[in-house]
């Protein structure tokens, strides 16, 4: 399965713009990772205005972080996240700078620490 | 990355103070860590009751007990010390600026591996392994 989160800052994508980057993610993704690695999906979240910061201002950086099928090799792995960045900077007009891009093996349990 | 979010009551915390938190995670997290400052991204996410939070591990929700919550995302290779390190610096701070009782206020840092990520155009390098053209990004805006 491909699931991908893009989270952005109130303002700075247009509502009228997700359905063409959907579609943009969605051709990229099986175009390099292949059919047989889906289904596909993928949600919207946005961060209210001045709920957002990057090195303690407000940001304007929108993230897309998606889980992919364990196993990708780094290459298609790079491969996937600078094709999804180009095609989110054409449709959006952001710059580089403003934007992440995450691939994550779908099986990855995080090494996570907690403080309870 | 790194990316801490926030996890609050709704109307908890004005401007003035989520901006002052968010700083004060950048000063920990650039203290303790090489990352440029302009690569900490904070959010202040509100929740109400029954609310739940997505979350990438797990069942795909947050899972907290507490009514303030700090869910970070870090580079692996960090020493496990280093990310408890950071973690605490978060809450003490978070308290302190927040005047939330800390018994009020849990959280986690999970990580991923840095080659998982592009930022600013370019594949994250791996913890201890910044090239120097890396810090131009810490005067970056936005």
């Amino acid at each position: 399965m491909i699931d991908f989160l893009c989270t952005v800052q109130e303002g700075c994508i247009p509502e009228n713009m997700r359905e063409e980057l959907e579609s943009a993610i969605e051709k990229t993704s099986i175009s390099i990772l292949g059919s047989a690695k889906g289904p596909f999906s993928i949600s919207w979240s946005e961060i209210p205005r001045d709920f957002g910061f990057r090195g303690g201002k407000p940001t304007t950086t929108s993230h897309v972080r998606g889980q992919i099928p364990d196993g990708c090799d780094s290459e298609t792995r790079e491969r996937l996240m600078k094709e999804i960045g180009e095609r989110w900077y054409d449709i959006t007009g952001q710059t580089e700078d403003e934007l992440i891009v995450a691939a994550r093996d779908e099986g990855w349990k995080g090494n996570t620490i907690t403080i309870s | 990355m790194p990316l801490y979010r926030c996890i609050i009551p709704k109307d908890s915390l004005d401007y003035d103070q989520r901006q002052e938190i968010a700083e004060a995670f950048t000063n920990v997290h650039c203290g303790i860590s090489a990352a440029p400052r302009s690569f900490v991204h904070v959010w202040f996410i509100e929740s109400g009751d029954g609310d739940r939070v997505k979350d990438s591990h797990g069942d795909g929700f947050l899972d907290y007990k507490t009514d303030y919550y700090i869910a970070g995302g870090n580079r692996a290779g960090r020493p496990p010390e280093v990310r408890q390190e950071i973690l605490v610096g978060l809450i003490e701070k978070f308290c302190e600026i927040s005047g939330v009782d800390s018994k009020d206020v849990s959280g986690h840092i999970s990580e991923g591996p840095a080659s998982w990520t592009m930022e600013a155009g370019h594949v994250l390098p791996e913890p201890g392994e910044e090239p120097a053209e890396w810090y131009e990004h810490a005067t970056i805006p936005g």
